[in-house]
């Protein structure tokens, strides 16, 4: 199980190190954090409950993206799908970090699993190799994620009760919708992916009347279609160029 | 209404993307069509929840031009292409969002 790595230099000089080289990508996180806060009580959750959805989902983008879901009533099984969508990169990191982390105990695994986030696992897979045979690595990947962590959590309790104060009706729900607008923006990496998006927004629009929300559902797997064909026409014509 | 199941739900979820490869160790593998599909899907999710939102006029969807919503989120995406700064993007879209309010009443 974890102890503290008093009596092993290598493995606190890794926590050390990772926890200071997440400083720089943490600071971008405190005005989303703050945001995320702010979101949650304006979409009608207690001040308790934010607090508990902080902790225990631990994931920005997923959960911005299911309160205008919640606002509008959309049932659970919905709002959990979208949330999967949007988390959907993390399958791809957990895979990329399995490796790193199999040889650890259980209690490990699951404790990185639980506190993974896109900065400090970017940093991570640019530092290591599986197999390069470094032994203290997940103490660089905890030092790193915990101060994300603990800065997150602080940022977004700020949010929670500096939100609680402002009136309902200044319509503070559409900051979710914004902080989205700009997450959108790195994912928009080419051309492929862009036709998809497009694709899921005329079709979010074309299926908003349909009942339980689905059109979002439905939006995505047109997203996903559109994206896919799209990536193999430009491939074609690539390879005829 | 009660958050509580979306709130433990939504914490199970994202829970599993996160451990799906790693709890098992490395018995597991992401097939690279599944990878390749994953790649479209986050994009697309968000923006079906964002392009509803904006043409939501007293919690209907509506397909009218002339509103506010509407007016903040375009110029909230010129902002967020222009310098990917999430503060920036927010507070420009409020401020927007409150001015069109006021002109489009």
């Amino acid at each position: 199980m974890l102890s503290w790595p008093r009596r092993h230099p290598d493995e606190y000089a890794a926590f050390r190190d990772g926890l200071l080289s997440a400083v720089p990508i943490t600071i971008g996180l405190v005005p989303w954090g703050v945001v995320t806060g702010v979101a949650m009580v304006s979409a009608g959750l207690s001040t308790f409950e934010a607090a508990a959805m902080s902790v225990l989902v631990f994931a920005g983008s997923a959960q911005l993206a299911v309160l205008p879901l919640f606002v509008a009533r959309a049932p659970l099984w919905v709002m959990l799908a979208t949330g999967l969508l949007v988390n959907v990169r993390y399958f791809i990191y957990s895979a990329v970090l399995a490796p790193h982390f199999a040889r650890l105990s259980r209690g490990w695994r699951l404790l990185l699993s639980y506190i993974t986030v896109d900065g400090v696992f970017a940093m991570f897979a640019g530092r290591y190799r599986p197999g390069d045979g470094v032994a203290a690595k997940h103490w660089f990947y905890l030092g790193g994620s915990a101060f994300v962590w603990v800065v997150w959590q602080l940022a977004s309790l700020a949010g929670i009760f500096g939100g609680a104060l402002v009136p309902r009706d200044w319509s503070l729900d559409f900051a979710a919708t914004l902080a989205l607008i700009a997450l959108l923006m790195p994912l928009l990496f080419d051309r492929a992916v862009v036709a998809g998006a497009v694709a899921a927004g005329v079709v979010s629009l074309a299926g908003a009347q349909l009942p339980l929300n689905l059109g979002v559902l439905l939006a995505v797997v047109a997203g996903v279609g559109v994206g896919m064909a799209a990536a193999s026409l430009d491939g074609r014509t690539r390879r005829d160029a | 209404m009660t958050a509580w199941p979306l709130i433990v739900g939504l914490a199970a979820v994202a829970f599993f993307t996160r451990a799906l490869f790693i709890l098992p160790g490395s018995r597991l593998k992401l097939s690279p069509v599944v990878e390749r599909l994953l790649r479209f899907a986050p994009a697309a999710a968000l923006v079906a929840i964002i392009v509803p939102d904006l043409f939501r006029v007293d919690g209907q969807v509506a397909l009218t031009l002339w509103n506010p919503r509407l007016a903040a989120g375009i110029v909230a995406f010129a902002v967020a292409a222009w310098r990917r700064d999430i503060l920036l993007t927010i507070v420009v879209g409020m401020v927007t969002l409150a001015a069109a309010g006021w002109i489009m009443r």
